[in-house]
């Protein structure tokens, strides 16, 4: 990969392998960090990524999934991926502003249903690239954008139902 | 649109705005990259703590291995020394000489 290609790439896709970090875990130095291992992982071995295979989009938010789930890993060792963890309830919306409340409720989404929807949702990829990036059956991404859809049709019930005013007010 | 899609959810979720990346990001990518030449003047590498204790143990026993060689190399040799003096005390000379001329021997004669 020569340096103008590189650079092209980077700007090509750091916002989005930003926004889906920042989304995955509420934190701007976590996905600072992520996104500039991603490309350095890019830089030192750029075989590493065949065009064959797919986009290259899909190809660093796969990296950056691993990179995630990696640190997910490290600090809740314990703790299930798996997407048949409890559904999750209403979380309290008083007095927090609708865009926080989107954000904690995504945030509350086992971090897989969490994936599928940030990257459906936000930076509305199809479903069958959402599968490459996450290395996942088809099928697997489609039931966990489902789940994920009802839980936060559960979780922001209070939302939906008095769209525009800020429930709590 | 997926079937289970729905407008109102839709519309909610996008209220949260994620940032883009930040400048400084493109410096920190950007300027890091640097060339092989470059990597073994300025680089640096991660090594395991027991990996470097050990090397460093390793160092510490060549250091302490070449000192050793190096005093023993450079002390005075418990022998005599080369140059010794010689003492003429006890020298007898000769009572007497019988001098002996021998020439050359020639086969031939």
């Amino acid at each position: 990969m020569t340096d103008p290609e590189f650079r092209s790439a980077f700007h090509g896709h750091k916002d989005v392998l930003y926004r889906y970090a920042y989304r995955m875990t509420g934190s701007e130095a976590t996905a600072e960090d992520v996104v500039q291992d991603c490309f350095l992982a890019l830089w030192r071995n750029p075989a590493a990524y065949h065009p064959a295979r797919g986009a290259l989009r899909a190809f660093l938010l796969g990296m950056a999934r691993n990179l995630l789930l990696k640190r997910w890993r490290g600090e809740r060792p314990y703790d299930s991926l798996e997407d048949d963890t409890p559904v999750c309830g209403p979380i309290d919306l008083e007095l927090r502003e609708r865009a926080d409340a989107v954000a904690r409720a995504i945030q509350t989404l086992p971090p897989l249903q969490r994936e599928a929807v940030i990257l459906a949702e936000y930076e509305e990829m199809p479903l069958e690239e959402i599968a490459r990036a996450t290395g996942s059956e088809l099928a697997a991404v489609k039931s966990r954008l489902h789940r994920a859809r009802q839980n936060l049709r559960r979780m922001l019930a209070p939302l939906l139902e008095t769209k525009g005013t800020t429930y709590g007010t | 649109m997926e079937p289970d899609d729905d407008p109102r959810l839709h519309e909610l979720l996008r209220e949260w705005e994620a940032p883009n990346a930040p400048p400084s990001l493109e410096a920190r990518v950007l300027g890091r990259r640097i060339p092989w030449w470059r990597f073994l003047i300025a680089g640096h590498i991660r090594v395991p703590v027991p990996v470097g204790l050990a090397m460093l143990a390793a160092l510490i026993a060549m250091g302490v291995s070449l000192a050793r060689d190096r005093g023993r190399a450079a002390a005075p040799p418990a022998a005599e020394p080369a140059h010794a003096i010689f003492n003429l005390k006890d020298f007898q000379p000769v009572q007497d000489a019988r001098v002996r001329i021998i020439r050359r021997y020639d086969a031939n004669q």
